[in-house]
């Protein structure tokens, strides 16, 4: 199927070469698992002597030192670096997981552990196919409609969630994570498609999922997750700017609450309502 | 009377739904307005006065100026008093 141009234009800005890269790209020193931003560059450091440079229109550029463990390596170029490298170049990267239904997106948004994984796992064993996995790059170029990327992480379970979703595990994500690679089960989708709702997880004791208003949609749209950083910073907002596009953003997409209860006994409950809601609204 | 004028350099505004979502500038804090809050913010236009307000809101909701005086009032103090509002 035909790529979109924010598909092709990731796919040449994310190509990898190894070599040599600068320590800092503004004055001050880089220290581990941070980044610097400038107009044209991109440059994270991970732990020890391993720095990833981007260059508008040159790709990244991976510095391995000796001590540098290759395990992060893929975690970092898909978290931080993937989510820059889409920010400097007009796309919209959320803090998000998301499944497929009739032709669109469905996408789930809430903090760190707050089941957003486990969610569209335990999804996909109802047959719907998993879009992305904890990132969803947003293309907003179109006024009619916006684009989803289709996910460029592999999906990462706890050993808790792999259980509640019912999903076989692959191999460890690294030593230190307790967190597994995993298939989803009804497979994933590899096309851009556009994005039906914005779904946020919240924890409370009667599952329902009920739509935000205007002013709920901008305020919840406001993010501290790392994504929303990098896409802050690439678009050097001030105030104002920002204000402009949570409105944007809140006039643009449709946006829910889920609330259910984080109770392991109910978990089927809250996915078989999750399901429901997607399949009434999907096209 | 004075004109009731809105100090648009301390805020910004966009309209979701039919709600406002009016943001000051300079210290970030957001105030939704619905309803006829909504509708009386709309109808600040820099040229109407206390009176000229009253009277295009009781138009507006087909009712007399004195059973919304008060609330409109209030409200106008409340702008006022959050800093979006002045009288001219």
């Amino acid at each position: 199927m035909t790529k979109t141009t924010a598909e092709l234009m990731m796919e040449a800005e994310t190509l990898v070469s190894y070599g040599a890269v600068p320590d800092r790209i503004l004055d001050d020193a880089l220290p581990d698992m941070s980044w610097q931003m400038s107009r044209e560059e991109f440059l994270f450091r991970g732990i020890g002597d391993h720095l990833f440079h981007y260059r508008r229109g040159k790709g990244i550029t991976v510095h391995r030192g000796a001590d540098a463990d290759a395990a992060h390596e893929s975690l970092w170029l898909n978290g931080s670096v993937y989510a820059a490298i889409a920010s400097m170049n007009g796309l919209l990267p959320i803090h998000a997981s998301a499944v497929a239904a009739g032709g669109s997106v469905f996408a789930f948004s809430g903090p760190t552990g707050s089941g957003k994984s486990t969610l569209v796992a335990a999804l996909g064993n109802r047959g719907f196919r998993l879009f992305c996995d904890d990132t969803l790059v947003l293309d907003l170029s179109d006024p009619d409609r916006i684009m989803c990327l289709p996910g460029h992480k592999r999906l990462k379970l706890t050993s808790e969630a792999l259980d509640l979703a019912a999903v076989t595990p692959q191999e460890r994500v690294s030593p230190e994570l307790d967190k597994f690679y995993a298939v989803p089960a009804s497979g994933e989708v590899g096309v851009a498609m556009a994005l039906a709702e914005l779904i946020f997880l919240e924890e409370g004791p009667h599952p329902s999922i009920t739509p935000l208003s205007g002013s709920e949609r901008l305020m919840r749209f406001q993010d501290d997750h790392y994504t929303a950083q990098l896409f802050a910073t690439a678009r050097q907002f001030d105030r104002a700017g920002m204000f402009a596009h949570l409105s944007n953003m809140a006039q643009r997409i449709k946006m829910s609450r889920f609330v259910r209860p984080m109770d392991r006994a109910r978990f089927n409950e809250s996915v078989e309502i999750a399901a429901r809601h997607v399949e009434n609204d999907a096209d | 009377m004075n004109r009731v004028i809105k100090l648009s350099e301390r805020f910004t505004e966009a309209a979701i739904d039919d709600e406002i979502v009016v943001m000051r500038v300079d210290t970030g804090e957001f105030f939704s307005l619905t309803g006829t809050a909504a509708t009386t913010w709309r109808l600040i236009d820099g040229n109407r006065n206390r009176d000229a307000l009253l009277a295009a809101l009781a138009d507006e909701y087909s009712t007399d100026e004195a059973a919304i005086a008060a609330d409109v009032d209030d409200f106008l103090a409340q702008l006022k008093e959050t800093g979006l509002l002045a009288d001219s």
